[in-house]
């Protein structure tokens, strides 16, 4: 992975890398197997930045994206992810839910 | 806040169950969502006769282009196909020569079918092209050894078979006044985007199908994930705008209210296109058959295609429902969320809010229909009830008694 991994405005993010992920499955995988401290931790840190990311995501249209956008990107889908268990459910996941690992993903 | 409830009649003292005195009021027998004879006789009158939709147009976009749909209820596997021709094919998955099942994987393009099993070879069109070692068979009749067709027709870009060899109604008849009052909800530009799921739940059909037929349920259920969307402190038990119902099929406008806090996030969403509750519309874009009323409470528009297929449209975005019965209590559930293509990145955050939101709901209703199915078979009832407002449950049961017991199911019709 070339450096830097984010937009130069969006440095202050790279410690939260491990949420750049690029399926569902995978950002799904990761809000299930994370403690609600740390679902709170990266919502927190995502939120207060948001203001900024949508604006500057904006600018891009979804094809041929840089690499680096692309990874900033896919914060925000895993912000998508994690907002309803820190938002509604106040737990990972969905409360009283269906397995969600038996809910498959089709298109990926 | 507009009135709720604007045509509501007079008749069963001012309830929607007035329109149609037919259906009557009274409990649903519990049997048909355990029962293994039921399941059959729905195979065999319902399933193996009607128009279930498969895929969409745009799955099948260029010549060559193939799908591939296992159906369990019919015992069957369906490859759907773009010939070269430009027209849209659909076989029976079997080969002609000992049975095997052709395509094996779910989609993709090609010039042809191999069957893996001997390597007999047939066209898009479905005719026998190749067969190896051709001489040693015994009066091989190549013209008349092509894959089984099977009926297919598509009606706003929803592509639908029907597994009956001889069809009563084309899929226009089929879907009737249904399909007229949608004509020109934009399906073609917001079905760009399309994010799907797929799970297999134990539970009987019609208990899942059920579950999307009525939203009494939403204020209890869906109260963490859908705190005010769709209830208000005028309407907290989330009453339809308008109920409709045709020959086999039905719709409801779904209340949404306009006052509805968005979570910080859903804010964010909402700022980027993809809205859950709308407030307001652009009433002249709709067609009669979507927000009918024409309130400025109104969410979604849900459209419950017999047997199984379910459109949910709101402005600019819709979703679909689609149960394939697998045995009695087994079904397999497909859903669909759809969305124009989206021009920029934040948009795409807005469109995955939406969906993850979705998703997360129905994962309620999942846990729901299983926990439901699991406690049925014990005999301690015998017996539903149906409120007013699970209307739509009612005709649909109603619909599949007289499928079964030899009818067309062609006995509802809104009284005036």
């Amino acid at each position: 992975m070339p450096r830097p991994y984010l937009p130069e405005a969006f440095r202050d993010l790279e410690p939260w890398l491990a949420w750049s992920l690029a399926t569902e499955r995978e950002r799904s995988a990761k809000r299930q197997s994370s403690t609600m401290e740390e679902l709170k931790a990266f919502y927190d840190v995502m939120l207060a930045r948001m203001e900024a990311i949508l604006p500057y995501l904006e600018q891009f249209p979804p094809d041929n994206i840089p690499p680096q956008t692309e990874r900033l990107f896919y914060l925000t889908l895993s912000l998508a992810e994690i907002a309803p268990a820190a938002e509604l459910y106040d737990q990972p996941g969905v409360v009283d839910g269906f397995d969600v690992s038996r809910f498959r993903p089709g298109s990926e | 806040m507009a009135t709720v409830e604007t045509t509501t009649p007079t008749a069963y003292g001012g309830k929607w169950h007035g329109h149609y005195p037919e259906l009557g009021t009274g409990p649903l027998p519990l049997e048909v969502f355990t029962s293994v004879e039921q399941f059959a006789l729905e195979r065999e009158h319902i399933f193996r006769k009607v128009w279930l939709n498969v895929c969409r147009i745009e799955q099948l976009s260029k010549p060559g282009d193939y799908f591939v749909k296992d159906i369990g209820v019919c015992n069957t596997s369906v490859i759907v196909v773009r010939g070269k021709d430009g027209q849209i094919r659909a076989f029976h998955n079997i080969c002609s020569h000992r049975g095997n099942k052709v395509v094996w994987d779910q989609h993709g393009n090609g010039s042809g079918f191999i069957c893996k099993f001997h390597g007999w070879m047939y066209g898009l069109d479905g005719t026998l092209k190749f067969v190896p070692d051709e001489k040693r068979f015994f009066d091989l009749k190549k013209d008349c050894l092509g894959l089984t067709p099977v009926h297919v027709d598509v009606w706003e870009g929803f592509v639908f078979i029907n597994i009956d060899p001889n069809p009563q109604e084309t899929l226009q008849e089929y879907l009737g006044e249904l399909a007229t009052e949608l004509a020109g909800y934009p399906f073609a530009e917001s079905s760009a985007t399309a994010f799907s799921w797929r799970a297999e739940v134990k539970a009987n059909w019609k208990i899942v199908k059920d579950s999307f037929q009525e939203v009494y349920h939403v204020g209890c259920l869906h109260k963490r994930s859908l705190p005010d969307a769709f209830v208000s402190s005028d309407n907290p038990y989330t009453h339809m705008l308008d109920m409709k119902l045709f020959p086999r099929h039905g719709r409801a406008s779904l209340f949404g209210n306009a006052a509805h806090q968005p979570s910080p996030v859903q804010a964010l969403s909402y700022k980027h296109g993809s809205i859950l509750v709308r407030s307001g519309f652009s009433e002249n874009t709709l067609p009669v058959g979507v927000n009918p009323t024409r309130s400025t409470d109104w969410s979604f528009e849900l459209h419950v295609i017999f047997p199984t297929f379910f459109v949910v449209v709101s402005e600019g975005t819709y979703f679909t429902h689609q149960f394939w019965p697998l045995a009695v209590d087994r079904t397999i559930w497909e859903s669909t969320t759809y969305f124009p293509t989206a021009t920029n990145l934040a948009q795409r955050f807005s469109q995955e809010y939406s969906r993850i939101i979705f998703r997360d709901i129905f994962l309620e209703d999942a846990r729901t229909v299983e926990e439901t199915q699991s406690v049925l078979s014990s005999g301690a009832k015998k017996e539903f009830l149906l409120q007013d407002y699970e209307l739509l449950v009612r005709h649909s049961h109603n619909v599949v008694l007289n499928m079964i017991r030899g009818s067309d199911g062609k006995t509802i019709g809104r009284a005036v």
